[in-house]
């Protein structure tokens, strides 16, 4: 049998050679990481993220030393910072660390206190590129437990971790020792994330560990993702709670166009109790990627409002 | 006394203040536009110079309502509303006027409210060791304002000369460079402002 392993391996390729969706230049989400422009100058070209054909010109905002203006975002614990570009971030649960080589924000108060921020790139986080894809509720926020599968050498997990601050709780799942390693250094640092190098298929190797959750974030480019899910979900998830997962049409089917794929997985997510409210495509950042957000053992309506 | 106080808390004794005829009428004016501030009452509130919190829970729970810094809530981790300066007011300007600013850059429109953002921060971007050489401001092109920085982009200062350029040639009359449209006044014509 062979385990679940997440994005591992994938997610390294795509961190090191350059992602190959990053063609498309978009006013949103490229201010992150408009400095690794691949090929151009020698700083570009030894980039770990250079990106093969980025805007090219010498324009490029969110250079370092410059000033953006950090507003909230529609969603609670996430922010946006709007310069000549606009940047999606999150606030940095350890202020001057900087987590796999992404831009901070620092900020000082009028009060005199500190505060940084983090920059997320949609192009490298499958949640991120939901947000701005506009997805109507992501049910993380502040104080929130999680439980996330797949969480590879925990980039997102850093950023849920900021989302869900210091009152909240993560508990990252990922089976790859190798990404592991990334994981577990990562959440020295971070009080609120607890790794677990564990095959998200047998959640009773780990029920020991994990605690009820809120939301299930699920991020595991497997065949039969939906039923790791919904196992996962039977032990940990509470009733009433979400589920966030995004899909892979390739890692399912890669015969069937991509839209049959959503609806079969989503069809299967109906059938283990879940109940799908939207689904999100990921299109400019990822190819042939959907995001379905639902909720779990929904309570049932009162009669009196039919 | 009472007034020198900035809280409303006083410990000094309870005497008679100087009788200045100027100096009374002075402090009627004083008071009435401090009276606005969060703490400070006038003596007269007072009890034997101390300042007492009212007994009304509801008067209570308002007074201690205003006191609380505003924020933007838990959601959003106590992000707080500066005070506005005129600087920051620009910076909030010129962010919702950046579509114009470069003809190559497009933007989602931000909603039809024009209103200014209330909580806000303003940060400094912070460039991770390797992108030391491909993306990160000298010390020279640093600024501390949005605007400055904005205004002292050299690409962007060539499209902003030329737009100036042209819509002052569109508006000089007759090719004559001599001749100006100041404004609603000279556009109309002699015989419409005899009407």
């Amino acid at each position: 049998m062979r385990p679940p392993r997440g994005r591992g391996f994938g997610r390294g390729g795509r961190g090191d050679g350059g992602g190959r969706s990053g063609g498309g230049g978009r006013g949103f989400g490229r201010g992150g990481d408009s400095g690794g422009r691949g090929g151009r100058g020698r700083g570009g070209g030894r980039t770990p993220r250079g990106r093969g054909g980025g805007r090219g010109g010498g324009r490029g905002g969110m250079k370092g030393g410059s000033k953006v203006v950090v507003v909230p975002h529609k969603h609670n614990g996430v922010f946006i910072a709007k310069a000549k570009e606009d940047a999606l971030c999150t606030k940095n649960m350890v202020p001057g660390e900087s987590v796999y080589g992404e831009k901070r924000i620092s900020v000082q108060n009028e009060d005199g206190t500190k505060v940084e921020y983090r920059v997320w790139n949609p192009f490298r986080s499958k949640l991120a590129a939901a947000v701005l894809g506009g997805v109507d509720n992501i049910w993380i926020a502040p104080g929130t437990r999680v439980l996330y599968l797949g969480a590879a050498s925990g980039t997102t997990v850093s950023h849920v971790s900021d989302i869900v601050g210091p009152t909240g709780l993560v508990y990252a799942v990922e089976f790859s020792h190798r990404s592991g390693r990334d994981l577990v250094n990562m959440a020295k640092k971070r009080t609120n994330v607890i790794p677990i190098i564990e095959d998200a298929r047998h959640p009773a190797r780990y029920r020991m560990l994990v605690g009820m959750v809120d939301v299930i974030f699920s991020d595991v480019a497997q065949p039969d993702q939906a039923r790791i899910l919904a196992l996962n979900a039977s032990y940990f998830l509470k009733n009433g709670g979400h589920f966030v997962i995004s899909i892979k049409a390739n890692c399912i089917d890669s015969t069937m166009p991509a839209e049959a794929v959503f609806a079969s997985e989503v069809e299967k997510l109906k059938a283990d109790q879940f109940k799908p409210s939207e689904q999100v495509t990921l299109e400019p950042f990822e190819r042939d990627h959907a995001c379905v957000v639902g909720g779990y053992r929904m309570p049932k309506k009162q009669k009196g409002t039919s | 006394m009472a007034e020198a106080a900035p809280i409303g808390l006083s410990w000094a004794p309870k005497l008679p203040s100087l009788p200045t005829t100027s100096g009374g009428k002075k402090d009627t004016g004083a008071s009435s536009s401090r009276a606005q501030g969060s703490l400070w009452k006038p003596a007269s509130e007072l009890v034997d110079g101390l300042f007492v919190p009212p007994r009304d829970p509801r008067k209570a729970n308002k007074l201690a309502r205003k006191n609380v810094k505003d924020t933007s809530g838990k959601g959003w981790f106590d992000m707080p509303a500066p005070t506005i300066t005129p600087e920051l007011k620009k910076d909030l300007e010129i962010l919702q006027l950046r579509h114009v600013m470069d003809p190559k850059r497009h933007f989602k429109r931000a909603g039809k409210s024009k209103a200014l953002p209330k909580y806000f921060q303003v940060g400094t971007v912070i460039e991770p060791a390797s992108e030391f050489f491909s993306s990160r401001l000298t010390k020279r092109e640093r600024k501390t304002t949005l605007v400055d920085e904005l205004l002292s982009d050299q690409h962007l200062k060539n499209y902003r000369m030329r737009k100036v350029r042209e819509i002052q040639e569109n508006r000089t009359p007759g090719g004559n460079q001599k001749w100006r449209n100041k404004g609603k006044k000279t556009l109309k014509r002699a015989k419409d402002r005899r009407k």
